[in-house]
């Protein structure tokens, strides 16, 4: 018996001891690797000066034409919406952009997003490489009640993102290999026209406030950050759209471009292809650059 | 209590301490610690189910010592009636009761008759098919004379609900559980060594091969009408590795932990994807159930010594019984129906035992033949895999159809779960490799590259195992 014990701890130090050998293998590529998802981009980004930043889901990711807002606007533009993304997770984004870069003006898309204030993990998944990072660990801290796990235990915050940073991302990033969207520019077009379109149920009622949002804005004042608050299209076979009559009450200033985009404009009901995003940024643009004019006058 | 999971980690050691340190003095505590350790692993599950496991202990452990007791042939055989009715009509009403409602709702509507029927919100207990088997070989053995009867009832109650193996088998014989629970066990270090060593590989099945397959599967049989030929060929590849990991898994961490506690368990895979005829797929896949049903089912019902005719009429129904027994829906009778179609030849013309040994034993590759047989044999098994994962009959046949359009256009696809579907290729190709080079023993942790072997299995479990969506074990729905 004693014999097999000894042989059974050796096994579980063993393993332990392969755990703490992977999780810093798996860091180090991380932190050393050329950036493949925004969020990385945005950790290991400094001393820049956005003009422009846009952040919010993929109806931001799929809708913003960074280069033509760009051209449009002649302003240093970058498009960090992610999909899947929630508010939550565009709130750490920003206290990590705002760290060590400048920021102008933030375009923040706000829909069905307002009803959560819990993080995605999407945007997560992608920051428990840099979880030591003192802004990571405390909205870790703050909205996870796996934190100690997380922090404590080898290897747990990779194995449980393993869609996002397991061994497939991991083997992508040790070799360097350039995402499929520049995260630099962050524009990710869709294609086609999913006919017919299938439309989205929007909520009934709407949430009374978002603590998440208020965090958001009064981060924004004290950076004396511009914060456009705004709504992307949905295509007209969308149930309840006037949900967002009751967000424009709750959100003053929120401008709401959900209704009046043909539908031949749409890869998905909630989504705008190539040709429908650049009508779009476009008049985000022709719609907002008053206020992009008057921030540059300050 | 699955076994990948952080509370299994954790309550396993504790039992083995408890079971070798505390309670190793007297043989009726350390069954008492089976039935506390087993009841706790269950009812972590759901606590109501384990009345339904009490229920049947006390019935078939009652008729046990009756049939002892009574001699008169008309009484025994009413004894093994009320055993077999009471586990069958349990297993019949959670399993099967909303299946034979919605079909006679569908049979009469279908005659122009419409009737009112509700079906119930049952919830089906994890493991029913499988105690209720184990439980019925007892009072089948012990009718037949071939089992005494055991008085201990503590003893009876682990061999019924002994945790390693209560929700997904092997189903135990009671000729081969019982007196191992009956009698003291000693530790045996080599056994418990190797009983680590099936745990390790049962995990490695499960949680890297199983679970990355299912990954793909689901994707795969969820979008299937929008994939190429060559994606649904690969999506039922990767079902015939996801079931086999789940399952054989499985079966590798149930027998590595009976090890632990001295127990031996039978066999319940042997390499079944390196079989040359689906007779022999069928003595190596799930052997604990092809057995009991030879046993108690077959041969009852006159086996192969009769005319050819009864013989069909025999194969057909083990096959169609095995896979009603697997659940309540169409699919699974197709699918027995078809393993019935494939080995009625070999039946007929005598050939069903034609391979006994192992293929290309002492041999590094196998024979032309040999490589041609096995791939022939999994893909009869493969075409069989669609009707077992999809949702109906229907759909297996659409997917069937689709599969056979040789349609290649795209080539591989693209899913939405950002990978293309022939990554996971590279991974299966190396299990094959290792399965295949330890297809004469075990598992494959033996030879002078043992730790180099162990070393690479733990980093592979840790690496490439999955862990963001921790998936039931499949067999636990039958």
């Amino acid at each position: 018996m004693k014999q097999f014990l000894t042989y059974l701890f050796s096994l579980v130090a063993l393993t332990l001891a392969l755990l703490y050998c992977c999780d810093f293998l798996y860091t180090q590529v991380y932190i050393n690797a050329t950036p493949r998802n925004k969020l990385q981009y945005i950790i290991e980004t400094e001393n820049e000066n956005f003009d422009v930043v846009f952040l919010g889901s993929s109806r931001v990711a799929n809708h913003i034409d960074t280069e033509l807002f760009e051209n449009l606007s002649n302003k240093k533009t970058i498009n960090l919406g992610v999909e899947g993304a929630g508010l939550n997770d565009n709130l750490l984004q920003l206290k990590l952009l705002i760290a060590k870069n400048t920021v102008k003006t933030i375009y923040l898309q706000i829909d069905t997003n307002f009803e959560s204030e819990n993080p995605s993990n999407i945007v997560i998944s992608e920051a428990m490489p840099f979880i030591s990072n003192p802004i990571v660990k405390n909205h870790v801290k703050k909205y996870f009640n796996n934190f100690n796990k997380l922090t404590y235990i080898p290897f747990y915050r990779y194995a449980i993102n393993d869609p996002k940073i397991g061994f497939r991302e991991f083997f992508l990033s040790l070799i360097n290999k350039k995402p499929r969207i520049a995260p630099s520019n962050g524009f990710a077009p869709k294609f086609g026209n999913r006919t017919p379109l299938r439309g989205h149920n929007l909520p009934i009622t709407i949430k009374q406030e978002n603590s998440v949002l208020n965090e958001f804005i009064e981060i924004c004042k004290k950076n004396e950050i511009q914060l456009l608050l705004y709504t992307s299209p949905y295509c007209s076979s969308t149930n309840n759209l006037n949900y967002f009559e009751k967000l424009t009450l709750k959100i003053p200033g929120l401008i709401n471009y959900s209704k009046g985009f043909n539908d031949t404009l749409f890869f998905n009901c909630g989504h705008l292809n190539n040709k429908g995003a650049q009508e779009f940024t476009n008049l985000l643009y022709i719609t907002t650059k008053n206020k992009l004019i008057s921030d540059a006058k300050k | 209590m699955l076994f990948n999971s952080i509370d299994f980690a954790l309550f396993l050691p504790i039992v083995f301490l408890l079971y070798w340190f505390v309670t190793n003095k007297s043989l009726k505590l350390q069954n008492l610690l089976l039935v506390a350790a087993s009841y706790l692993f269950y009812g972590w599950w759901d606590w109501r189910f384990l009345f339904l496991i009490l229920f049947s202990t006390l019935v078939d452990y009652t008729v046990g010592i009756a049939l002892s007791k009574e001699k008169e042939k008309n009484k025994r055989l009413v004894l093994i009636w009320i055993s077999i009715l009471v586990n069958l009509g349990l297993l019949g009403f959670f399993k099967y009761y909303n299946f034979f409602l919605d079909n006679f709702t569908t049979a009469f509507s279908f005659f122009g008759r419409d009737i009112n029927s509700s079906s119930l919100n049952i919830i089906l207990p994890v493991g029913i098919s499988f105690y209720t088997f184990q439980t019925l070989s007892y009072t089948i053995d012990v009718y037949k004379g071939k089992l005494t009867p055991t008085k201990d009832f503590v003893a009876f109650s682990a061999f019924v609900s002994f945790f390693p193996q209560l929700v997904a088998g092997p189903i135990e014989r009671a000729t081969n559980l019982l007196p191992q629970i009956t009698s003291k066990r000693v530790f045996n270090p080599s056994e418990a060594k190797d009983g680590l060593y099936l745990i390790l590989w049962g995990l490695f099945k499960k949680i890297v091969i199983a679970d990355s397959c299912a990954v793909y599967v689901n994707e795969i049989f969820s979008n299937y009408e929008q994939m190429n030929s060559l994606t649904l060929l690969l999506g039922a590849v990767y079902f015939a590795f996801q079931i086999y990991g789940d399952f054989s898994g499985y079966s590798d961490i149930a027998i590595g932990t009976s090890k632990l506690f001295g127990v031996h368990l039978m066999r319940n895979f042997n390499f079944p994807y390196f079989s040359r005829d689906i007779a022999e797929f069928w003595r190596k896949w799930h052997i604990s159930l092809s057995t009991w049903f030879r046993d108690y089912l077959y041969i009852p019902l006159g086996g192969s010594k009769v005319s050819k005719l009864i013989n069909l009429r025999n194969i057909f129904i083990i096959f169609l019984v095995s896979g009603f027994w697997h659940g309540a829906n169409w699919t699974f009778i197709v699918w027995g129906g078809l393993h019935a179609l494939y080995f009625i030849p070999l039946s007929l013309t005598n050939r069903n035992r034609k391979n006994l040994n192992i293929v290309s034993q002492g041999k590094m590759i196998p024979s032309f033949r040999e490589l041609y047989s096995m791939l022939l044999t999994f893909f009869l098994v493969l075409i069989g895999w669609i009707f077992f994962r999809a949702d109906s009959v229907a759909i297996a046949f659409d997917y069937i159809q689709k599969l056979f359009a040789f349609n290649f256009k795209s080539g591989f696809q693209y899913l939405s779960t950002e990978r293309y579907a022939p990554e996971l290729m590279i991974l299966i190709i190396g299990f094959i490799i290792v399965e295949w080079s330890a297809r004469e023993k075990e598992h494959p942790f033996f030879g002078k590259w043992i730790h180099l072997k162990i070393i690479a299995t733990l980093v592979s479990i840790i690496l490439l195992g999955v862990y963001s969506n921790v998936t039931d074990f499949i067999y636990f729905q039958f």
